[in-house]
């Protein structure tokens, strides 16, 4: 038993400690990313302050709030544009899927882990982002520890909400052969719903309940809105069991979802 | 030219025939990216609704910016997606020499190679828009507004695929040139908005340095009545001149084409 524990962790590790090597062998696209997040933030920083010029509070957030959730959305944002879909769609063109499914290893798991690792990789990668935010475009991060240590929890379980859906929309990838335009659209929906472009507090009602009705907000809004000062800490609770109930129902959903959708399997060459 | 017209006809029609093969996959590819555009825009309601305008501008007027650089970006989508693609799928694989020992002129070869249905969705939401804040704005419909609007959208779509053109040409000395090209390509997200938002170094490096602004603010400004001077006219002599000077990127890159051999 232990012996089989022991095994089953030794390969995971393995599967986690390749992730920071698929970061790094991609330098430029390392530099790329970084600077084109900054120059998404000059955009929306400029927008915002356009668009404070006429009132004081929008949706019930002052000014500072409204640009501390902004610039940490779009660091976070990220998270969300994950296209699990087309990477099912390339294995499954060029049959490489046969030989994951094989594997002695649990097929999810397997991604969980790597994604759970990269949340650490993206972490560390995002952190000189967020210096520069702090320094030149106005993020004022709160100094209490509670409120990080709030973020860090909600962040972590929220990617793994975001990482089940994401396996659940990548089931597509069984029956349909596009991939790419299927992909586009899952962001597309996941950075609106998640909040990452404008927060959930200021959407009309109608919006504001399919926004919350979607698993999105859980790895985008939820978490940030403790940083940035608009949720406070003593919400923490009642949040986290929202997120685990996500957690619980997605996860069994993405099993029987995954389980039906892998009966329509047609590899296409290989 | 009339051989080049003729050509791009049947390219074209190759290319329909290939994408008509699989038409839900035609479908989805070409709504996906109307989906973003979507988004932004919903967001930008969103805010709206609750202020009277974002400097001076109001939500119509807005959206006329934002349709007008959609719609540009619509047509480097359709027409030129190629360029991104230089690097990783021609120049890696070899298969751009193939394009050299033709008797037509490689970067044609290379453009017509693909039209990319993608950037439908892209035009259909622009023109949506424009259309929409033009009604709403009460800015009349005439032959010389159709004209202007025409020639804008025509210097948009030709800024982006210069500036497309030019960070392509990096393929030949780096083979993949997609991060470059990503990196300019994305300043575009500025041209979203009204130019007045921004500090003077924005401002003026949207007009003279990655003269996206000619896209969409400048136009936009002219057939609102404000006064943006020349700049409203010198749109399409930018873009000529971003194009001739993407286009000698091009050729200083090819001449120093030296293929990835095997």
């Amino acid at each position: 038993m232990i012996h089989a524990v022991r095994r089953e962790a030794r390969v995971f590790f393995a599967f986690a400690a390749m992730v920071p090597k698929l970061y790094l062998a991609y330098n430029a696209w390392v530099v790329v990313e970084f600077v084109v997040q900054i120059l998404f933030m000059l955009v929306f920083v400029a927008f915002w302050r356009a668009v404070y010029a006429n009132t004081t509070t929008l949706g019930g957030l002052d000014v500072g709030q409204t640009i501390n959730y902004i610039l940490l959305a779009q660091i976070v944002a990220p998270l969300v544009q994950s296209r699990l879909v087309s990477e099912f769609g390339g294995m499954i063109r060029e049959g490489r899927i046969a030989i994951e499914l094989l594997r002695p290893v649990d097929f999810q798991a397997r991604y969980a882990v790597e994604s759970l690792t990269s949340l650490v990789v993206f972490a560390v990668q995002k952190l000189p982002l967020v210096l520069i935010a702090g320094a030149f475009l106005g993020l004022r991060l709160p100094s209490d520890p509670a409120a990080w240590g709030a973020f860090a929890l909600s962040l972590v379980l929220g990617s793994m909400v975001l990482f089940l859906t994401d396996w659940m929309f990548a089931c597509l990838a069984f029956y349909s052969t596009e991939t790419w335009g299927l992909g586009v659209v899952k962001i597309a929906v996941a950075t609106f719903f998640g909040g990452a472009l404008v927060p959930l507090q200021m959407m009309p009602a109608w919006l504001r309940s399919i926004a919350l009705a979607l698993p999105f907000s859980q790895g985008v809004a939820v978490p940030i809105s403790f940083l940035a000062g608009v949720t406070p800490v003593s919400d923490l609770g009642a949040l986290l069991i929202r997120q685990l109930l996500w957690l619980v129902g997605l996860g069994i959903a993405s099993r029987l979802v995954f389980r039906q959708a892998v009966r329509k399997i047609t590899v296409q060459g290989g | 030219m009339r051989r080049y017209l003729s050509l791009y006809g049947v390219f074209f029609v190759q290319r329909l025939k290939i994408l008509m093969e699989y038409r839900v996959n035609f479908l989805i590819g070409a709504t996906s990216t109307s989906f973003l555009q979507i988004g932004g825009v919903l967001a930008m309601w969103v805010v709206m609704r609750q202020i009277p305008s974002l400097n001076g501008w109001s939500f119509d007027e807005v959206l006329l910016v934002f349709g007008l650089v959609t719609i540009s970006e619509s047509i480097t989508h359709m027409f030129a997606d190629n360029l991104w693609t230089l690097g990783w799928q021609y120049i890696r694989s070899g298969e751009f020499d193939r394009f050299l020992v033709r008797p037509i002129d490689p970067l044609f070869h290379l453009l017509a190679d693909r039209f990319c249905h993608d950037g439908i969705g892209n035009l259909l939401v622009g023109t949506a828009l424009v259309v929409k804040a033009m009604s709403a704005l009460h800015i009349p419909f005439t032959v010389a507004t159709a004209l202007y609007l025409v020639i804008a959208v025509l210097t948009g779509g030709a800024i982006f695929i210069a500036l497309n053109l030019l960070t392509a040409s990096s393929a030949f000395w780096l083979v993949d040139s997609i991060p470059v090209t990503f990196l300019v390509y994305n300043t575009y997200e500025f041209a979203k908005y009204p130019l007045t938002i921004y500090g003077r170094g924005i401002r003026i490096a949207l007009t003279w340095l990655i003269p996206y602004g000619f896209a969409s603010f400048y136009p936009a400004s002219y057939l609102l009545g404000r006064n943006v001077g020349a700049l409203a006219w010198m749109g399409p002599l930018v873009a000529v001149l971003f194009m001739s000077l993407a286009y000698r990127a091009w050729k200083f890159g090819l001449a120093h084409y030296t293929s990835t051999g095997s």
